[in-house]
């Protein structure tokens, strides 16, 4: 078969997998993308033009030219550019259906008896719309973590991938979230140092509940503040194997934050970090990763007076790891655009490479999950997209999960076939392709 | 060119006034087929806290062989500009660059006109955000029609500079959406002022906003009032428009039979200039059914609709939103923070725009304004791929002749026409890239913002001495050595 045919071939039954979704994703063994851009986020660089080979969910090669392999699905790639799948570091997914209806969220509770042990993953739904919204916008993985209304301690996060299946969570007890800055304070009793002090106790005792366990499960031990629940919660924290997300944009409070992560030998990461710059050298001789908003620059509250553009560019010169999560007034709903947030970092001095890192690689190092870079031998978790993946002009033509090609059919995309021509009376209502 | 931008027709008249002839506007909504003669009395008191914004004198400006996005469905390339007395003097090729004057060198970038954003909340929800800025939602009565926008605005908002770097020169700033009839809007050239009034754009109309849907039967409702239900909304507004059309009717009889003078009330008053056109109904509304209502009841009291703002279902009823001339502010791809924002489709803008209604992108954020080019892309993009053949010459009007036409300016700003007021932006490449950057931003032909140059970017008193005594917020003595500010 001469490489014309493989061409049209790929793109026929590429335009089949668009059409038919599933139907023929869930056959494809070997997907092999022929001739596109490749950011590997690895030691390998980007490569201008590459050939890509996927089997049994596995990136098998990745090189200049692989020759005229069989496979499932061949892609034509040319002016395409291919990624690692997008990771959201933060977000509401599966928790969460309309954020102003409460009985479609998940993601917090008004109960002060759980803090520190609320594990939100048993409320994980993996059918929610935002799972296919988000996928076709090239999110792959995301990291869910609950909020909280009433205590600093909002509990534990979870992992999971997009693929919309009902064992899709791949990992719980990832994180636990903790409110510190403004938020912290007003929900720890008006003041920072309250807030801190909680946090400190916590430690304190799930450090004491350490030694002395079966006494204190007995009832043989003074009152301690924390339920038992929250501090065994507290165990894989203390012990240094379970980071921390700790919300923090004021420079000194970020301070604050790397002293008390000194103190306890803590795994941190911060999120916020409006004011991340003025403390980088700090963050990065801490080792401490941040995940960040990067098109909130504005003053908007006293806590970040700091806040610009090139926080991202500034953190990352000084050697922090960066993540960047979707804009915040987008919600988890958009959490993809993650990638329009990148683009705007790199637009304001973050190197390109880096800015695709921020919303993939960067994220499953900080929270530890697979994925995030293109190698042989890694799960093939991608994107191809139509073009630069941080234009916001650029869109994702196939989206793999675990070597699959996955549906980018999405509530959007129904809605908006219905109504291309939209006519008066009920014609409209029966009109199902 | 697809589609036509039907020219408002702007009824300037002369109007005594205190200090002296003051032009104003008297006009009608987007499309503005449906002019009235005003002859009655002065219900929108378009001279009672007068714009005192006057542009500096400007020297000419030669932008010279950029590509150009006129706003009026043209694409040129290695164009010249010419600014003169704060207008557009002249567009076409190898202009004489003016004895004084500033030269642009345009080669490699873009220009398009300065962008509109029809919903603002800047200085009435200002940054820092805290309880007492609060100043945009009077959440205390269903109909507060008698509240102006203008009186809360804080004109040191430390955000309008912000917008101005993003590209924006003109923005509506509207009370918020807790009640059926929230107040009067207010529209600014993006200017530095003491008083709000330094701001105000000559002429421009004012607005109404009002509200549909979940937010108002929320807040009433929970406070065991009506409205409560969707329908309650519905009949507190048909309500208020009777006893509007009676006022109305009383100051008529007064000014043609004399006698003794009505009340004046400052509620029936805006509603009143709504009535007779004075005023634009900028209507926050999600769903298509509400949409359509709310056509049939501005049908039933005589008045237009301008724009619904927030349209999350325009797309549903789009023919509907052409036949009845009103046009629809939406945002690219918000959704689900609300039940009626739950039918969102990305290509919203695409299916208003083909459906020959007039749409537009709108901001509603402090943070979205900044990139209302990066929004007007997604929804270019997303038109294309529902197949439409959009492209930025014709794209490029959502984020400035559209929204001009929905404030009611349009016959002096939001295209690139000669003689139009030299609002203009050149970026640093194709604006609908995320890597592009307004470079400079000229507005009545001065240059308000100059990216290259601190001096011509504007820092208000909040900024002054604030986490740098000596300096100000984010300037250059500050973070010397890691690159500009912004």
């Amino acid at each position: 078969m001469n490489r014309t045919n493989i061409r049209s071939r790929g793109i026929a039954r590429m335009a089949l997998a668009l059409l038919s979704g599933l139907a023929l994703s869930a056959q494809a063994q070997t997907v092999l993308i022929k001739d596109a851009k490749i950011v590997t986020l690895t030691d390998q660089g980007t490569l201008e033009s590459a050939d890509l080979l996927v089997r049994n969910g596995r990136i098998e090669q990745i090189a200049d030219r692989l020759g005229d392999l069989s496979a499932d699905l061949i892609i034509d790639g040319r002016g395409k550019v291919v990624t690692p799948g997008l990771i959201a570091p933060s977000s509401e997914l599966g928790l969460t259906e309309i954020s102003a209806a409460a009985s479609t969220n998940d993601g917090a509770v008004q109960d002060t008896s759980i803090g520190a042990g609320f594990d939100p993953s048993v409320a994980y739904n993996p059918r929610s719309t935002l799972i296919p919204f988000n996928r076709a916008g090239g999110l792959t993985q995301a990291v869910v973590v609950p909020g909280s209304e009433e205590k600093i301690f909002a509990g534990q996060g979870f992992a999971i991938r997009l693929t919309g299946d009902f064992d899709s969570i791949i990992g719980t007890g990832l994180v636990q979230k903790v409110y510190f800055g403004e938020y912290g304070a007003q929900l720890a009793g008006g003041s920072r140092a309250r807030a801190y002090e909680q946090i400190e106790s916590a430690l304190e005792d799930a450090v004491e509940y350490a030694g002395n366990r079966e006494a204190i499960r007995k009832g043989e031990w003074r009152d301690l503040d924390f339920s038992i629940a929250d501090l065994e919660a507290l165990q894989p924290l203390i012990r240094g194997e379970q980071p921390l997300l700790i919300s923090a944009n004021r420079a000194s409070d970020i301070l604050q934050v790397l002293a008390l992560g000194k103190k306890y030998n803590l795994k941190l990461i911060v999120q916020g970090a409006a004011e991340g710059w003025m403390v980088a050298d700090q963050l990065a001789a801490a080792r401490v990763p941040v995940v960040i908003d990067a098109l909130g620059n504005s003053p908007d509250a006293f806590e970040k007076l700091g806040a610009r553009l090139d926080n991202a560019a500034l953190m990352q010169k000084a050697g922090v790891i960066v993540a960047i999560s979707g804009p915040g007034y987008a919600g988890s709903h958009n959490s993809y655009l993650s990638r329009q947030g990148a683009g705007n970092a790199v637009a304001y001095g973050l190197p390109y490479e880096e800015g695709v890192k921020a919303i993939s690689a960067n994220v499953a190092t900080i929270f530890g999950l697979e994925g995030g870079v293109l190698a042989p031998g890694s799960r093939a978790d991608l994107v191809l997209w139509s073009g630069d993946p941080l234009e916001v002009t650029s869109f994702a033509e196939l989206v793999l999960i675990d070597g699959k090609p996955q549906s980018l059919v999405n509530r959007s995309t129904r809605l908006r076939d219905r109504y291309l021509h939209p006519q008066a009376g009920t014609g409209h209502g029966y009109k199902l392709k | 060119m697809q589609f036509t931008l039907n020219s408002n027709t702007i009824a300037r008249r002369a109007m005594g006034a205190a200090g002296g002839a003051l032009l104003v506007a008297a006009l009608v909504s987007c499309g503005g087929d449906k002019q009235k003669e005003n002859d009655g009395p002065d219900f929108s008191r378009q001279s009672a806290f007068p714009s005192t914004y006057k542009a500096e004198e400007a020297a000419p400006v030669l932008i010279r062989g950029a590509t150009v996005l006129t706003g009026t469905g043209e694409q040129l390339t290695n164009a010249d500009i010419l600014l003169r007395d704060g207008k557009i003097a002249a567009i076409g090729e190898r202009l004489k660059a003016p004895k004084k004057g500033i030269v642009v060198e345009g080669a490699g970038k873009w220009v398009t006109p300065g962008i509109i954003d029809v919903h603002s909340h800047l200085g009435d929800y200002p940054a820092p955000s805290i309880e007492s800025s609060q100043d945009g939602n009077e959440m205390t009565s269903p109909n507060t029609a008698q509240v102006w926008a203008e009186h809360s605005v804080w004109t040191q908002d430390p955000q309008f500079a912000l917008a101005l770097a993003g590209g924006v020169t003109t923005l509506q700033i509207l009370p918020g959406s807790a009640n059926l009839f929230g107040g009067r809007g207010v529209t600014l050239k993006n200017v530095p002022g003491r008083s709000v009034q330094d701001m105000k754009f000559p002429g421009a109309p004012y607005g109404l906003k009002m509200a549909c849907g979940e937010n108002p039967k929320r807040v009433y409702g929970d406070k065991g009032t009506l409205p409560s239900t969707r329908m309650g909304n519905v009949a507190g507004y048909r309500q208020a428009w009777i006893d509007a059309a009676a006022y109305r009717h009383k100051w008529d009889e007064y000014k043609k039979n004399g006698g003794e003078a009505p009340d004046r009330d400052l509620q029936l008053e805006t509603l009143a200039g709504v009535l007779n056109g004075e005023i634009l109904v900028h209507n926050h509304c999600y769903r298509g059914e509400e949409m359509a209502i709310m056509m049939d009841v501005a049908k039933e009291f005589g008045f237009q609709i301008t724009a619904f703002h927030h349209a999350v279902e325009a797309y549903k009823v789009a023919d509907l939103l052409a036949e009845n001339n009103v046009c629809a502010a939406v945002w690219a791809d918000w959704w689900g923070f609300k039940h009626e924002a739950f039918d969102m489709t990305e290509a919203n803008l695409a299916i208003i725009d083909q459906a020959k209604a007039c749409g537009m992108i709108h901001s509603d954020s402090e943070i979205g304004i900044q990139h209302l080019n990066e929004e007007t892309a997604k929804a270019m993009v997303a038109g294309q791929r529902a197949g439409f053949a959009i492209e930025p010459r014709h794209a490029v009007a959502w984020m400035t002749l559209n929204p001009a036409k929905a404030l009611g300016i349009d016959e002096v700003t939001g295209s690139l026409e000669k003689g139009k007021m030299a609002d203009l932006v050149v970026w640093s490449g194709n604006p609908f890239s995320v890597y592009s950057k307004a470079e400079k931003v000229f507005i009545d032909g001065n240059l308000m913002y100059d990216r290259s140059n601190p001096e011509r970017q504007p820092y208000s008193d909040f900024e002054l001495g604030i986490m740098d005594a000596e300096g100000e917020r984010l300037s250059e003595s500050r973070v010397k050595g890691q690159g500009g500010a912004q």
